[in-house]
């Protein structure tokens, strides 16, 4: 592996580099701008030498070598694009297609192949192979991926990415020489994870999707990255999306261009379950019930009569935020909730105690993480939780840096949870007692006893953690209260890093911006404490309201009483008739995630931009469905959204030649707060508010508007005053093939769960 | 699924021969393809089980050699080489001639009794006495379609009179 | 003199007038004249309305790989891509246009979607009478621009006949 202390100099095409020594002479030569063809090399798998298109020429070696497995020398004088290698690949290429079907104008990959590439680089074009091409019929091997036999040229990518990378070893190369196929593990079938990393992977059109295959051509979209709206560890994704006749529709989600935390990973929540978006159960225009029946509405008529109802309930109202809205609709939200509605009945479904893990960093001075952290870190320890389940992009981090750097992994779980095989330590505790485990490292015998396990197996395991010199504590929501506390007071005076997990895209950021009876923003200690959501939710059903609020959350699905959301007005915010909805006496129709601008927060903290991706006719971000009635019912927008009445400056064309100048403008001008604030729909406005109010929030705008996660902070916060509701906390549990509400309205993640494990959401949201 | 006690004993010797376990799978491969005739799905998951390595795994392996199979062969598996100096010597015809006699015509081939199946394979290192072909373990050499014949009759009355 | 030659100068004028009175006339009917084409005489080459061909089996030659519309310094091709099942197969590869429109207000004639395509599929015709009172008329949907046979079957014909002595051939 590289070695960064040392560098070894050497000469490529007659320039001489630099590289640390045991650095891959294909990456010494990217590092420094040569580019070397290869397709079965891929950065952060093994080694495989078999596609041999990264053959160079080395001075003093007899024979071509292959760049990929040769590590730099001092001293050594390479040649990498003379005619020899350029026959050799051209030969190379030949081969390969020789076999390789010529359906480029319907193959997905057409437009992004590399064999295209390389083919038309090299010009292999016309082949002296007369025999006739072996042809076989597609296979499906599962719901969403499917196998084009001839079009692979069996560079092993997609095997050692299911097997290395994501610890499936679900694909197998069978036969040899030329009759060699990829083969899946179920005979003609595959029993994975479905993470659709293989697709991603294949440098050809060989393996394909179920949800793009000869939809569209990768130059007919629009690519937008932004953030997933699926499980709390905010991968980046870039949306591609096509006009259609409702707006746009999203056709991709991948991450090809490896730009933010994920690099190039998404699982198959994130890669494929986005149909729900163009689902034709999906409403996009308001409605009204009108005896017992959804009528459909304009949204004028909507929002006043919304307004009017508010304006009549005063008080005795109650409302329900959501952990998929953005932190701005959050933010506002609650504004609006304690400004204007002079309610305090304020409340989201909680997945995670992040009061009380706020409240521990902050009393103990301690460290947050990112999800950055977890990929350096040299040694982790993990209380409860689930990653390959539930934070599929953790626990792919884990795996790699166990792989690449010996990452130590010591986990405490009540089940022996996949990444027990990863784990440099197991320690199997008694279920519901994790919490009790920080307890029994400082040397409680009581704590020891409920943990159930015999020292002759705690002791080794906690001599070994209590000899890491760095840690980095990732727990689950099986840790609440007194737990958290405990676990950080342990861990925080040796300088570790805490990350604490929750479910939903945006569960930490609803957290910080204040979706609780009893705390605002920045967990800060509310005067007067309103009702938590099952105390709501009673008093709903008792009569005692008089309108409810629900905003892009589903409480029905765990709340049996029907009478909740019967007795009051309900107002419900959604993109579909959930069981909620079915109640709600008007329905304001929402756009989700990809449709809006905004932040979210991710479980450990980063904050992230959601940028526009696609559109749907008649919808409207929650943000805007907000204000809207905030201005039926009179309420001063100014001091909602203090956009002051800025005028609009010519920032320079938007279109045509110079089209970049915008864009530059708006980056220079917004990444200063100078932008000309045009209107109170602009959530950056309301980040700017939320910077000031929330402590960490105060992040870099400039690496926050170019795309990169910007970690936030509890230290700041004072936490005198936060209470522990651990009774609140319902975790999702939402395992691969669930994503609560959403995921139940994507066919696709239905289709994946049908044919794999049985997913089993204890509570949908 | 337990092996037979012959099997038992070879693989609780050969498990300490190898410094890695998955070392022993080739092996052990053809030892069980011997004792049950093919290889099994039962020994393809017990394997798996014992060396801890996937199904797939072992499946990719059988799948590059080709003289392990996943399909019964016949009571005598009579292989013909047809390489190269068997092949200048009339290999091919060997070949034909085996199968038209046994009326198998598909590689890998067996007759409808069970008693025999045909499988054309590289050298099998006996060209000094090329043509030849094997019948299960042993040799037979310089072989012409009648000797052929008089080899298979003999194979059929020794089952006969089992 | 004088009036002599002018005379002379006149009669020489009126003559080429009367020999070209008694020449074929070189001014084309449209749209008064016989067959299809009303008259109208196009060279080969000429560009006129997009045909989509068929192929041998009538199948769709058209693949929908969007290189046209990719190709089109108008923008004016709009595609939206389906895939063949073994019940409905549309085209012979495995996916087919579900839809192809093109739009002839935007549409400059230039050929390049004829050049990109992988298959043949689109074919400048002769086809030319494109004008109309309301332009959503003018987005010309795939069964308008489809071929209504196989090639081999005569389905350009019409478009082929350029020269007047074909045009006579196939009448």
């Amino acid at each position: 592996m590289a070695d960064a202390t040392q560098n070894v100099t050497l000469t490529v095409n007659g320039k001489t580099i630099t590289a640390a020594k045991g650095t891959l002479l294909i990456e010494a030569c990217k590092q420094n701008g040569i580019e070397i063809p290869a397709f079965c090399y891929y950065p952060g798998l093994s080694l495989q030498g078999a596609c041999r298109m990264c053959l160079v020429e080395i001075e003093k070696m007899p024979k071509m070598q292959t760049a990929c497995t040769t590590p730099v020398a001092e001293g050594m004088v390479v040649q990498t694009e003379t005619e020899k290698v350029v026959q050799a690949r051209k030969s190379t290429l030949e081969i390969l297609l020789a076999n390789h079907p010529l359906d480029c104008p319907v193959c997905d990959a057409g437009g992004e192949c590399e064999l295209q590439d390389m083919t038309y680089k090299y010009g292999a074009g016309e082949s002296k192979f007369i025999d006739i091409k072996s042809h076989r019929d597609e296979q499906q091997w599962s719901p969403v991926i499917f196998y084009d036999r001839p079009r692979c040229i069996l560079c092993y990518r997609c095997v050692r990415v299911c097997g290395e990378g994501m610890d499936v070893w679900a694909l197998g190369i069978q036969n040899r020489g030329q009759g060699s196929v990829i083969a899946p593990n179920q005979g003609g079938k595959l029993d994975c994870e479905d993470c659709g990393e293989c697709i991603d992977i294949c440098p050809v059109g060989a393996l394909t999707s179920s949800t793009y295959r000869y939809k569209t051509r990768p130059w007919e979209m629009t690519h937008t990255g932004t953030v997933c709206a699926h499980c709390a560890d905010g991968c980046i994704t870039t949306v591609g999306v096509r006009r259609s006749d409702t707006g746009s529709e999203i056709v991709r989600c991948d991450n090809r261009d490896r730009s933010g935390l994920n690099d190039d990973f998404l699982c198959g929540k994130g890669r494929f379950a986005f149909d729900f978006a163009s689902s034709k159960e999906r409403v996009t225009t308001p409605l009204i019930k009108r005896d017992g029946k959804f009528v459909a509405a304009t949204w004028a008529e909507a929002v006043e009569l919304v307004a009017a109802r508010f304006k009549k309930a005063g008080a005795s109202l109650g409302v329900i935020g959501s952990n998929h809205t953005t932190n701005e609709e959050n933010y506002l939200l609650q504004k609006f909730a304690r400004t204007v509605l002079r309610t305090n009945h304020i409340d989201h479904h909680r997945t995670a105690d992040y009061p009380s893990f706020a409240r521990a960093i902050a009393s103990s001075k301690a460290q947050t993480a990112s999800l950055k952290d977890v990929a350096a870190a040299s040694a982790v320890l993990l209380i409860g939780g689930n990653p390959s389940e539930e934070h599929p992009f953790l626990a792919w981090q884990l795996r790699t840096a166990v792989r690449q750097h010996r990452q130590k992994i010591y986990v405490v779980n009540a089940a022996p949870i996949k990444l027990k095989k990863q784990a440099a330590h197991f320690l199997q505790v008694t279920s519901g007692k994790e919490g009790e485990f920080a307890a029994a490292f400082s040397g409680d015998a009581a704590a020891l006893a409920h943990l159930g396990v015999d020292t002759a197996r705690f002791d080794p395991f906690t001599a070994a953690l209590a000899s890491e010199s760095s840690l980095l504590v990732v727990f689950g929501s099986e840790l609440r209260g007194a737990g958290i506390d405990k676990l950080v007071a342990t861990f925080a005076p040796k300088g570790a890093k805490f990350l604490c997990l929750g479910d939903y895209a945006n569960s930490r950021g609803a957290a910080d911006m204040g979706l609780f009876p009893d705390l605002l923003p920045g967990y800060q200690k509310a005067e007067n404490s309103g009702l938590a959501l099952p105390q709501m939710l009673d008093a709903a059903a008792a009569g005692t309201f008089e309108a409810l609020w629900v905003v892009g959350a589903n409480p029905a699905a765990r709340h049996a009483d029907v009478n909740a959301f019967a007795k009051p007005f309900l107002v419900v915010q959604d993109m579909f008739l959930t069981e909620t909805a079915q109640h709600a006496d008007v329905f304001l129709p929402a756009s989700f995630a990809y449709e809006k601008a905004g932040t979210v927060t991710n479980t450990a903290g980063d904050l992230q931009r959601l940028k526009k991706a696609s559109d749907v006719h008649g919808v409207k971000p929650d943000f805007e469905i907000i204000l809207r009635i905030a201005e039926k019912m009179g309420a001063d927008i100014n001091a909602l959204v203090p956009f002051r009445g800025y005028t609009s400056a010519d920032a320079g064309q938007s279109r045509g030649p110079q089209s970049g100048e915008a864009d530059r403008n708006a980056v220079f001008t917004e990444a200063r707060g100078l932008e000309a604030k045009t209107s109170p729909l602009d959530p950056t406005i309301t980040l700017e508010e939320i910077a000031q109010t929330v402590p960490g929030y105060a992040v870099s705008r400039l690496k926050l508007l170019a795309g990169e996660a910007q970690p936030t902070t509890l230290v700041q916060i004072d936490p005198a005053g936060i209470a522990s509701h651990s009774e609140l906390i319902v975790p999702a549990r939402n395992g691969l093939y669930a994503s609560g509400t959403l995921g139940g309205y994507s066919e696709t993640l239905r289709a994946m769960g049908a044919t794999h494990r049985a997913a089993e959401p204890v509570g949908a949201d | 699924m337990k092996f037979s006690d012959q099997l038992e004993a070879r693989f609780a010797g050969m498990i300490t021969h190898y410094p890695a376990r998955r070392s022993l799978l080739v092996p052990f491969l053809l030892y069980s393809q011997d004792e049950y005739g093919y290889v099994t799905d039962e020994v393809i998951a017990e394997l798996s089980r014992r060396l801890e390595i996937t199904e797939l795994d072992i499946r990719n392996v059988i799948s590059y050699y080709s003289m392990l199979r996943t399909k019964p062969a016949g009571r005598f598996n009579v292989q013909v080489c047809t390489n190269i100096c068997c092949l200048l010597r009339g290999g091919e015809e060997m070949l034909a001639h085996a199968r038209e006699k046994l009326g198998v015509q598909v590689n890998k081939g067996i007759t409808p009794d069970g008693m025999f199946s045909v499988e054309e394979v590289e050298c099998i290192g006996a060209c000094s006495w090329a043509p030849a072909m094997q019948v299960n373990y042993t040799f037979h050499e310089n072989l012409t379609p009648e000797k052929i014949d008089k080899i298979l009759d003999d194979y059929r009355s020794e089952a006969a009179h089992k | 003199m004088q009036l002599i030659q002018n005379i002379a100068a006149i009669a020489k004028g009126m003559s080429i007038t009367f020999m070209e009175m008694f020449q074929p006339t070189t001014v084309e009917n449209y749209p008064d004249g016989k067959g299809p084409m009303k008259g109208a005489v196009f060279q080969e080459r000429f560009r006129g309305m997009h045909v989509l061909q068929r192929d041998e089996q009538g199948l769709e030659k058209c693949v929908a790989c969007f290189l046209c519309a990719a190709a089109c310094p108008s923008n004016c091709i709009y595609i939206e891509a389906a895939d063949n099942t073994a019940e409905v197969r549309i085209s012979s590869a495995e996916r087919y246009a579900k839809v192809y429109n093109i739009d002839y207000n935007r549409c400059i004639f230039c050929g390049y979607c004829v050049e990109a395509c992988p298959t043949d599929a689109i074919t400048h015709g002769h086809g030319f009478e494109l004008a109309s009172y309301n332009a959503t008329n003018l987005v010309y949907r795939k069964e308008q621009l489809l071929a209504i046979a196989p090639a081999h079957q005569g389905a350009n014909a019409m478009f082929n006949a350029s020269e007047p002595e074909k045009a006579k051939a196939q009448a």
